[in-house]
């Protein structure tokens, strides 16, 4: 039986998971999905919640607003991303260093 | 039911004034044939359109609180004046993207389109009156943002201010999400006026969940106007975007997050004493750092594009001041000051962008003996520049003063000396400019050409206020203080 806290738990490792990636990786797509990890995990904590907490389906209309704004989100990103790779021809995240002090 | 729907569109006719906007110059974009005087002719129609918008915001001004859509938009004076300076800061970016060469000439109308998108975005937040809407509008606002600072989409630091921007972006949205998700869970629902009747009640796990939920809550607002731990992204992405862009970036996406921190502060921070405390210090702390770094890291920028992008920084920093004292003599003040700096920063990009297109870049050099070269724009452009540094007789000073003054009542002298000390910072690079217009010699005798009629008649129209505001402020300060926020 699953209860509340297996999925807070799964959410909260989600999270963690999605910041490591973001943090750790230098591959921009990589850092994309790290993005996606940590809106699903929040989708995944407002469906949970919506679920065993209030009763009410607020958490369910917010998750699907979620994923829909994050198809929007990687649908941009990854347009300047292939942008970026035409002009640089790579997508290595430490090479956008042109603009500094 | 559906009748009562319908009759709630009657009070959001400026934000359906804007998608109509936008979608008939997504048609417009794609039917009129690639000449100039088309683009002319779409533009003007833009600007046609927001005017309309703004003639609606303006008679929403004096109608009465409301909210409508099931609990989901606020509509009161407040949200309304904030809705006004968006649509001008809109309408100012929007002209000088015509007369600007820093956009592409074969781009017709895309930065229309993509700032009514932003404007609408930013109105959704300015009113939003629960979570969902207000993720809806922080959503909408950044994701057309990325867009638009990729707009040279031929350079690599245009290309990399977008990257830059989409990357902090997703990463401070997810974080907030990742907030609201646990402030559903501990407060049972996503309705501001429904999650505040919960937070008297809660003790323990629960507290210390909801204040580190605020906490993560408050990334995603704080890195759309950029304070201190999230600023990094500001200067680089000013850099990078074409100068439109960011006169348009330091205005709107600003204003909005303003008002959806104003909003949160005023309806979950006003009631119970341990988050109250919390909120307080939190916000002293970052307004404090946020002041030093955006000034202190202004000093040696050469760029005038980053040097505006550090100072808006500092003066966000000071804005939020107003937010820190909860009450409404402070949103009184930051609304003043959102005016005032509406204004200013639209002529300081406006010079700036001419200059740029002349020279090529957009260094401090091309500003030196500005005076000898074109004298009015050097008289309006140092006017603008000792007003952003808090000078009478400018509206900068009185803005300054209010914020000031509401920190000075509520016995906070110690930020008030970090605030007065970070304006002496600020006075001195801003002065070093100007210096560099008024008493430097001009390399050769290159006069500033294409600099006409037309675009003198704007700086000057833009100026009056940013003078005239800081003299006869009373009107504006009453206009300020009659838009209440409504908490219900």
């Amino acid at each position: 039986m699953m209860s509340l806290a297996s999925y807070l738990i799964i959410s909260m490792v989600l999270f963690v998971v999605g910041l490591m990636v973001m943090i750790a990786r230098k591959n921009i797509v990589a850092i994309l999905l790290g993005i996606e990890l940590i809106l699903n995990a929040a989708a995944l904590n407002f469906v949970a919640y919506s679920r065993y907490v209030t009763s009410n389906l607020d958490g369910h209309i917010f998750s699907l607003f979620i994923i829909v704004v994050a198809a929007a989100e990687a649908a941009v990103g990854l347009a300047i991303v292939i942008r970026f790779f035409q002009i640089k021809e790579t997508i290595h995240v430490d090479e956008a260093t042109q603009l500094r002090n | 039911m559906i009748q009562q729907l319908f009759g709630y569109l009657g009070y959001y006719i400026p934000e359906i004034v804007c998608v109509v906007l936008m979608t008939s110059l997504l048609v417009a974009e794609s039917t009129v044939k690639d000449e100039h005087a088309n683009r002319g002719k779409i533009i003007g129609f833009a600007l046609a359109g927001l005017t309309i918008c703004l003639g609606f915001l303006f008679a929403n001004l004096g109608e009465e609180p409301k909210i409508i859509f099931h609990n989901a938009i606020t509509i009161d004076p407040f949200s309304t004046l904030i809705k006004i300076i968006m649509v001008m800061g809109t309408m100012g970016a929007i002209f000088l993207s015509y007369s600007s060469k820093d956009i592409y000439s074969n781009l017709k109308s895309e930065f229309a389109i993509m700032a009514v998108g932003v404007l609408i975005g930013g109105m959704l937040l300015a009113s939003s009156n629960n979570m969902l809407t207000l993720y809806l509008g922080i959503e909408t606002l950044s994701i057309l943002s990325y867009v638009m600072s990729s707009f040279k989409r031929d350079e690599s630091t245009s290309t990399e201010a977008g990257l830059k921007y989409a990357l902090y972006g997703g990463l401070s949205a997810g974080v907030a999400l990742f907030g609201m998700s646990h402030l559903y869970g501990a407060l049972g629902s996503i309705q501001f006026g429904e999650m505040i009747t919960k937070l008297p009640g809660l003790e323990g796990l629960n507290l210390a969940v909801v204040l580190i939920s605020f906490v993560l809550f408050f990334v995603g607002i704080g890195y759309k106007i950029s304070l201190f731990p999230f600023h990094m992204w500001t200067p680089d992405v000013y850099q990078g975007s074409p100068i439109p862009v960011t006169a348009f970036f330091a205005i709107v996406p600003k204003m909005a997050g303003l008002a959806a921190l104003i909003r949160i502060s005023m309806i979950f921070f006003s009631e119970v004493k341990i988050l109250t405390v919390s909120w307080v210090g939190l916000m002293l702390a970052i307004s404090a750092l946020t002041m030093t770094v955006g000034n202190v890291t202004a000093i040696g920028q050469t760029s005038v594009k980053r040097l505006l992008a550090f100072s808006s920084i500092g003066h966000v920093g000071l804005m939020i001041l107003g937010v820190v004292v909860l009450n409404d003599v402070g949103i009184r003040a930051i609304l003043f000051y959102g005016i005032a700096y509406m204004f200013m920063t639209l002529i300081a990009f406006y010079v700036t962008s001419h200059l740029s297109d002349m020279y090529g870049n957009d260094s401090s050099e091309v500003f030196k003996g500005l005076i000898y070269k074109h004298p009015l724009m050097a008289i309006i452009m140092a006017g603008v520049l000792f007003s952003l540094a808090g000078m009478p007789p400018f509206s900068g000073f009185v803005a300054k003063f209010n914020i000031f003054s509401v920190i000075i009542e509520k016995k906070m002298y110690g930020i008030a000396i970090v605030a007065a000390i970070n304006s002496v910072i600020a006075l001195y690079y801003y002065v070093k400019l100007a210096k560099t217009m008024i008493f430097s010699q001009a390399d050769g005798e290159v006069k500033v050409s294409g600099f006409t009629g037309g675009h003198q008649a704007v700086i000057v129209a833009m100026f009056i206020p940013v003078l005239l505001l800081g003299i006869f402020w009373e009107k504006v300060m009453i206009l300020s203080g009659n838009a209440t926020i409504f908490i219900k």
